[in-house]
């Protein structure tokens, strides 16, 4: 293949690319046996395993730089404006990193607690009740606005754990239901979903690919009505006419929740 | 390199074109320099699943990580027949190159089909945004390099290509490795160490 003396003295020759391939794959399959359970040894290694992959990662890179794109036989000028390219990515890199991380550490929690819930109806519903604010322990003062006999229910999530606050929920047949829910969790997103007896698992399961429609499966006939997807500390309700008489159930949504957070909800 | 027969006026005794070339690879590195660093920084702080651990298919992606690194041997061997003169092989590791290439895509157009169905979505969580934007680009630069290796090959089938106008091949090679070694970067932080990242309670100090 090269024999030309004058690409031998630039470039490897085909038996040296095919060494420096195998290398590549040797690296490859190291760094796959170090992540790979079965392997075991990632038991061992345990987060020491981070920085070795960073290295070995590093390693095949100028490699690759160095044959590959001959960097290491090159003009310097070449190398040295890849280099500053490079340099100057980790510099930006550990600016956008710093800036973030070190604002205040902790951003999940951070964004929880100051995600404001999105509320559909918001304004509709304050024209029907004025001047009440969607917050805690205000739904027993709701005044019923209408003469359709509505009935306002308070529920809770019960602190942080994934339950309700209460197990059972009866009303009656045919009346106008108002259920306030409040996510008291710290750091959960919660939502109340009310579903025919026996589905919650299956409209959970269902909802679980549809976090852009709160968890909830839309246009799913199972499903009677629901709340938004709640975040930490949030409240929300949800308005709709009671169903025929029977079983029921109200359940969390979000992805994992509704094995414990599930209640009764029973129409008579 | 002698057989780059320019005698063009340089002040920096380099080939323009290839001079020009390193340092759009210098500032990809800036691009994808600032794709990473925002997927680091949204490293487990998604809100909602799926998370990394529920979907990241580690054995799989380290398959198509092999084909990659093969086309990068596939390329320089194409740059080897190049300066030899050997019209066919010119051909033939070129698209030989293109088509591992194209398998590679091949497994990421599969992946994010089966992450979408997975339920990942760019507007999903963080996870998602940060995590289809960078592979996105970097598929997007794989596959700007398969159109211009094809068009080289016709160029090669034609008898266009030989050592006088290797040049032409060296510098799709340095876009081609510099691919590769973007994936080398991509696949060990996505991949091998943030393809096990779990929901909110799992991560500590992410």
């Amino acid at each position: 293949m090269a024999h030309e003396t004058e690409h031998t003295t630039h470039h490897p020759s085909f038996n040296q690319y095919v060494l420096i391939a195998i290398i590549l794959f040797a690296i490859t399959i190291v760094e796959f046996l170090l992540i790979w359970d079965k392997a075991v040894i990632v038991d061992y290694l345990g987060p020491s395993k981070i920085p070795l992959l960073v290295f070995l990662s590093a390693i095949k890179f100028a490699i690759v730089i160095m044959f590959y794109m001959h960097l290491k036989f090159d003009n310097r000028l070449l190398g040295s404006i890849f280099i500053a390219g490079l340099v100057l990515a980790f510099i930006v890199g550990i600016a956008v990193i710093s800036t973030f991380v070190g604002f205040e550490g902790e951003q999940r929690s951070f964004a929880a607690q100051n995600a404001v819930p999105y509320v559909e109806h918001e304004e509709a519903e304050e024209t029907t009740a004025p001047g009440e604010k969607e917050t805690t322990e205000t739904t027993e003062t709701k005044a019923p606005p209408a003469a359709t006999g509505p009935v306002a229910i308070a529920v809770s999530a019960k602190g942080d754990e994934l339950a309700f606050d209460t197990d059972s929920i009866t009303v009656d047949s045919g009346a106008n239901i108002t259920i306030t829910f409040t996510n008291s969790s710290t750091f959960n997103q919660h939502n109340l979903v009310i579903v025919q007896a026996g589905t919650k698992d299956a409209v959970a399961t269902d909802g679980i690919t549809q976090a852009d429609n709160d968890f909830v499966p839309p246009g799913d006939p199972r499903v009677i009505a629901n709340t938004n997807l709640l975040a930490a500390g949030a409240s929300g309700e949800v308005t709709f006419t009671a169903p025929a008489a029977g079983a029921y159930q109200f359940v969390c949504t979000f992805p994992g929740h509704n094995f414990t957070m599930f209640g009764d909800f029973t129409i008579n | 390199m002698a057989h780059a027969a320019e005698h063009e006026y340089t002040t920096t005794g380099l080939n323009h074109r290839k001079l020009l070339m390193w340092v759009f690879l210098g500032s990809d590195c800036l691009f994808f320099g600032s794709l990473i660093a925002t997927y680091m920084v949204y490293r487990g702080q998604s809100l909602v699943g799926p998370y990394p651990v529920d979907i990241i298919n580690v054995p799989v992606t380290t398959i198509s990580t092999f084909v990659l690194l093969m086309s990068s041997f596939a390329m320089v061997q194409a740059l080897a027949a190049t300066n030899a003169d050997n019209k066919k092989a010119i051909v033939y590791w070129l698209l030989a190159t293109a088509a591992l290439g194209s398998v590679f895509i091949g497994f990421q157009v599969v992946e994010f089909n089966t992450f979408k169905n997975e339920g990942l979505t760019l507007g999903g969580n963080l996870f998602g945004a940060s995590f289809f934007t960078l592979t996105g680009f970097h598929g997007a630069h794989v596959t700007l390099g398969i159109i211009w290796l094809l068009a080289m090959a016709i160029l090669a089938a034609k008898g266009r290509v030989g050592s006088k106008t290797a040049l032409d091949i060296e510098l799709l090679g340095l876009y081609w490795h510099f691919v590769d070694i973007v994936w080398i970067v991509i696949f060990t932080l996505l991949y091998l160490i943030g393809g096990f990242d779990a929901g909110p309670a799992a991560i500590s100090g992410g």
